[in-house]
């Protein structure tokens, strides 16, 4: 072949094809081409949307990446770092408290020089909890040790996604990397952008992955995390630092050979407009994109305006802005996340810093705190930064922008009376204790007497239609008695019942995120025990204290509801289990169960959603051998309000209660708003989800489909759903196979419990 | 195929809003809509929808910005002055953002029926804007499809360079991949919406583009309670679902209910009223629609047939409804 042919055969090769996609589609394409070994992940807004995409390729079988859902984004930063150690490619992607749940990983995998790229999809930090975008989270990970590039749009994320693994990977540098790009604003944007036709491009460019040692070579041996005292660590610390000193040369090198065979450039400081500008705005990210429009404008109107937006900020380009900022009378610099008390937000800082070491610099920094929790930037909004540096001499150094001071009229609709406790404590389900079994009776009385009995939950929430959450609360508060304090874990229960400025609840709720509920109520219940027994409260005030959590948050807050288990505090934890991680759009919980379908356990040509069992969080709770526990549906009320009228006796005298109740989601189970009933009755009748009580030891089935005559296959159950229609196809029978017998075998197991005394 | 067509004008971008619900479809539309102008008519284009932490049934917002090839589009902030609107919902022309912002010669499309009243608010849209009105919610039921295929439909015959068979074409690729069963219904429904339209006229009173509304918080830092802490407990009972109904409702009949409780126990809205009657027993005396979401599970649960049914035609909530708090509202 000649030189010529041979470039052509290049260009063919490498071609590139027009796309329309989001952020987050750029990226799940470019991670599908570099070919992932495994990804270690955990869903969150507004990242999910990434590995939910390369869920539904590979389940179109468009690539075999082991893509691993965490318990946690701690567990799948765990995840992550132990697939690190074993010398392949590693990716993972987060937002907000999901970033701030694995923190404390991220200096272990950069500490031990382990490679792998994390896509930080950026969005606010809780609480309180907002799912927009900022960069409070991105500002965390400033002293973690990574390596951090930004993607200002779609087509910089498909880039720098490829980049990244060849810089993180490189012998000098052997650093985790961040790609940051914003939430919404990018993630959810689609825009045109250009991609490889052959994702051999970008294997080819990443080539294999270089790890001289690793956890897989047995022959090999070798220690890794030794533990290190104080004559070592400040040694291994230089070397960290060294390899960020590296990664300055390594970065433009390997963004420059992207540029060879992409035609895009990404230069470490993005400036324009900026050759003769007398005033520019810094900002990161989208934003920086709307001030270049801005820019254009003003240059228009002869105003001396430019735009600076670093590429990377780890290693922080301190002497490109140096540069860039020689001739510049005035800046001002926008930060969409605040360091508290420092005078500045991140960028300020930095930017002040780098240019204190120029002593001929005379520019004015102004630092403005913009956009916290994804409040938008507008063109006008880029406009007044402009403004403000041009006319820098009165302006104060550090402000907020863009806030709103109230009007002293102004307020929100006014809350409901507070409800008494004497009215709702109306003996609508008697509990005795029966002297002989030393168990609970329940006499209930009929539902209608109960219909006037005052709501704690008011109308006008945003749930769905048909959301099987409000049945369920409303079943248990037409029973609990007296005063509750409720508290939320996040999902959709939480988000639908107090988008500010209004809440559903007339009664004391608290929202913690839904790894740490179980620990928070348990702190609250001894705070009220304590003050009781000091005398600061009355005795009288008699509160119980329930928790409310989803599946999902079995998963992720299993650790502390256990801990509180077995501290055995006298509270409620209620799980309302509706099959998935709805509030995120109804990603797979370790609760859904095997074969259906979600949206990280996607069905396609090869891929026939879960494929692993549910978990049984009830008998997990059981073994912590508690005072009493307890399955239920929302389907099934009488049952569900006996047992919680139970679980209030026990939680006031004896300790933790946990119960889990079956819980209706017509839009992710891909059925009609008012077909609750008969498919959870078919849930249930398939004895996929058994109702019964453990109580002080002794297992009870309520219902039993073998002895009523009503049992099901389960297809007959699937069939019902959306979410599980492929499984009525002969090429997934082993998969029903496979759940029934796992159903049965835990069924007959329960029924042996509920037969035997010591059982 | 990629066929190059001219937006009105070259220098300015073309910005296109949809007004929704969710479960309406609003969002996939601007998807295929944008995707198309994109990738089949040669043009330069962005698209993202409005995301709280929305659940079926609140209000979405969809953008659409074009541009000509050659212009780049930078800005990631949603589409103020739209050149086109198009409202999903008639439900949603109660509030003045559905259509601020309306550019003067644009085009406004919504959903509604030739017997609904004309929409109070578009008195203060400019005359040059074009009102076109289609029955999106009929024609989708009577075809088995969605409100926004006939919308599709509909701006394809209203706005000149959205070309109808490039459209159609990806529209129908969209569906024939993941529901194939739907393509022909769609169709249907999309081609319709092309035709069966109503261009009223005279209606605008005003000269100028519709100004922009970005609403202040309720409270601000001086007045908020520190912490997010919310001292309005139920507060929410202010709010009003009716527009989170798709088209149908319960309807109560008395004689027939015996006031068994089991509609109250899976009612996710609390919606049911109850009053306490003479003989110590407590009855139902109806629903209250300002908080159903029309999901129809009391229908499903009743056991006497007392609770039906059917589908919400004009003033039918209003007429029936039975209040559960009359004190909110001033009297009974
Ligand atoms: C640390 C952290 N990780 C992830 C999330 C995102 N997130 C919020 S709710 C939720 C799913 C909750 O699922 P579940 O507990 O089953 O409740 P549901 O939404 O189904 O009601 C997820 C993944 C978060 N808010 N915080
Ligand atoms: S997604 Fe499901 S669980 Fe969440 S509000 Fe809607 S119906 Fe309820
Ligand atoms: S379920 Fe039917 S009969 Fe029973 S109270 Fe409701 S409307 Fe009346
Ligand atoms: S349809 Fe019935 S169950 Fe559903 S919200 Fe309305 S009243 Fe409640
Ligand atoms: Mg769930």
């Amino acid at each position: 072949m000649s030189d010529v042919e041979m470039k052509k055969g290049a260009e063919e090769k490498n071609k590139q094809r027009s796309d329309f996609l989001t952020g987050n589609d750029a990226a799940a394409l470019a991670i599908r081409d570099v070919n992932y070994d495994v990804m270690g992940y955990y869903p969150i807004t507004p990242s999910t949307e990434l590995p939910e995409a390369l869920s539904m390729m590979q389940a179109n079988g468009d690539h075999e990446i082991s893509m691993v859902p965490g318990d946690g984004e701690h567990g799948a930063a765990g995840i992550c770092y132990g697939a690190s150690l074993g010398g392949g490619r590693v990716i993972n992607a987060t937002s907000a408290n999901g970033l701030l749940y694995s923190i404390e990983q991220l200096p272990v995998q950069s500490g031990t020089r382990s490679p792998m790229v994390l896509n930080l999809v950026a969005r606010t930090v809780s609480g309180p909890l907002n799912i927009r975008c900022d960069h409070s989270d991105l500002y965390f990970t400033l002293n973690t040790g990574w390596l951090i590039l930004l993607a200002r749009d779609p087509q910089a994320v498909y880039d720098l996604n490829i980049a990244a693994v060849k810089i993180s990977e490189h012998p000098d540098v052997r650093l985790p990397i961040i790609v940051c790009f914003d939430g919404f604003f990018t993630s959810h944007q689609k825009r045109l952008i250009h991609v490889f036709e052959n994702g051999d491009t970008i294997k080819t460019f990443v080539g294999k992955p270089n790890t001289p040692i690793t956890a897989l070579d047995p022959k090999n041996p070798a220690t890794f995390g030794a533990y290190m005292n104080d004559p070592d660590m400040i040694n291994n610390k230089k070397q960290h630092s060294l390899a960020m000193e590296a990664a300055r040369r390594v970065i433009p090198e390997v963004l420059h050979e992207l540029e060879e065979l992409t035609g895009r450039s990404y230069p470490i400081l993005d400036a324009y407009h900026m050759e003769d500008a007398e005033y520019a705005v810094i900002l990161l990210n989208s934003a920086a994109e709307t001030a270049k429009e801005v820019a254009d404008q003003l240059r228009e109107k002869g105003q001396k305006v430019g735009v600076l937006s670093p590429n990377v900020i780890r290693p922080f380009p301190a002497d490109e802005f140096r540069k860039a900022l020689k001739n510049v009378k005035a800046i001002v610099v926008g930060d969409r996340g605040d360091s508290y008390g420092a005078d500045g937000g991140n960028m300020s800082l930095e930017i002040r810093a780098a240019l204190q070491r120029d002593p001929d610099n005379k520019t004015v920094v102004l630092s403005r705190i913009y956009g916290l929790g994804g409040r938008d930037f507008y063109d006008d909004d880029a406009e007044a930064f402009f403004e403000l540096a041009q006319n820098s001499s009165n302006a104060i150094a550090f402000d907020y922008y863009g806030t709103y001071k109230g009007e002293p009229d102004r307020n929100p609709p006014k809350g409901m009376p507070p409800i008494k406790a004497e009215e709702v404590t109306r003996s609508m389900a008697k509990v005795t204790k029966n002297a002989e079994t030393g168990k609970l009776d329940v006499e209930l009385e009929p539902l209608w007497a109960m219909s006037d009995v005052k709501s704690r939950i008011a109308p006008g929430h945003g749930a769905c239609p048909g959301c099987g959450i409000f049945p369920m609360l409303h079943q248990m508060y037409r029973v609990l008695e007296g005063d509750l304090v409720i508290l939320f874990h996040t999902g959709c229960g939480m988000v639908v019942t107090t988008g500010y400025p209004k809440t559903a609840h007339r009664i004391t709720y608290i929202h913690n995120l839904f790894q740490n509920g179980a620990a928070t109520l348990s702190g609250l219940v001894e705070m009220y025990y304590e003050r009781v027994r000091r005398g600061e409260l009355p005795e009288s005030s008699d509160i119980t204290f329930l928790m409310f959590s989803g599946d999902g948050g079995m998963d992720i807050g299993m650790g502390p509801a256990i801990g509180a288990a077995n501290r055995n505090h006298r509270m409620i934890i209620i799980e309302y289990d509706n099959q998935g991680y709805m509030n995120t759009g109804s990603q797979l919980s370790y609760s859904t169960p095997m074969g259906h379908r979600t949206t990280t356990s996607e069905v396609g040509s090869v891929g026939s959603g879960k494929n692993f069992h549910h978990k049984d969080t009830a008998q997990i709770f059981s073994a912590c051998h508690l005072p009493y526990v307890f399955t239920a549906s929302e389907g099934f009320p009488e049952d569900l309000m006996r047992k919680v009228a139970k679980a209030q006796w026990y939680a006031k005298r004896e300790g933790l209660v946990y119960g889990k109740i079956m819980s209706f989601c017509p839009l992710n189970w891909g059925v009609r708003d008012d077909a609750g009933q008969p498919v959870m009755q078919a849930a249930i009748d398939c004895c996929f989800f058994p109702l019964y009580e453990v109580e002080k030891g002794h297992t009870t089935i309520s219902y039993d489909p073998d002895i009523l005559g009503t049992r099901i296959p389960a297809i007959n159950w699937f069939k019902q759903m959306g979410k599980t229609k492929h499984l009525a196809k002969p090429k997934n029978a082993d998969i029903i196979k496979s759940f029934e017998t796992e159903v049965d075998r835990r069924w007959k197991r329960l029924k042996a419990m509920h037969e035997h005394e010591e059982l | 195929m990629n066929e190059k067509v001219t937006l009105p004008n070259s220098k300015k971008f073309f910005g296109i809003r949809f007004e929704s619900i969710g479960g309406l479809g609003a969002h996939a539309a601007g998807k295929i809509l944008a995707t198309t102008a994109v990738l089949r008519m040669g043009l330069n284009g962005a698209h993202f929808s409005s995301y709280g932490s929305e659940k079926k049934g609140s209000v979405v917002r969809s953008f659409i910005r074009l541009a000509p090839a050659e212009k780049l589009i930078r800005s990631s902030a949603p589409i103020e002055s739209p050149d086109v609107i198009v409202v999903f919902h008639s439900a949603l022309l109660k509030n003045p953002a559905t259509i601020a912002g309306m550019k003067a010669g644009g085009v406004l499309i919504y959903n509604g029926s030739e017997s609904d009243e004309i929409p109070e608010i578009f008195s203060q849209l400019p005359s040059t804007t074009k009102i076109i009105r289609v029955d999106a919610q009929r024609i989708a039921v009577e075809e088995k499809s969605r409100p926004n295929a006939v919308l599709l439909g509909t701006l394809t015959a209203t706005v000149p360079f959205i070309d109808f068979s490039i459209l159609l074409e990806s529209f129908s690729e969209e569906f024939s991949q993941r529901h194939p069963e739907a393509v022909a219904s769609n169709e249907k429904a999309f081609r319709r919406g092309a035709k069966e339209i109503d261009r009223l006229s005279n209606i605008g009173k005003g000269t100028d583009d519709l100004p922009i509304m970005r609403a202040d918080p309720v409270w601000g830092y001086e007045n908020a309670p520190i912490g997010g802490v919310l001292p309005l407990p139920g507060n929410t009972v202010h709010n009003d679902l009716t527009v989170s109904r798709m088209g149908w409702l319960p309807l109560f009949h008395k004689d027939k209910c015996i006031h068994c409780g089991m509609c109250d126990m899976v009612c996710p809205d609390f919606c049911l009223v109850w009053k306490a009657a003479d003989n110590n027993e407590v009855h139902l005396q109806g629903v209250d629609y300002r908080y159903c979401k029309g999901c129809l599970r009391c229908v499903e649960t009743c056991p006497t047939g007392a609770l039906t049914r059917e589908i919400e035609t004009p003033g039918m909530a209003d007429k029936h409804r039975v209040k559960l708090f009359p004190e909110l509202e001033g009297g009974a």
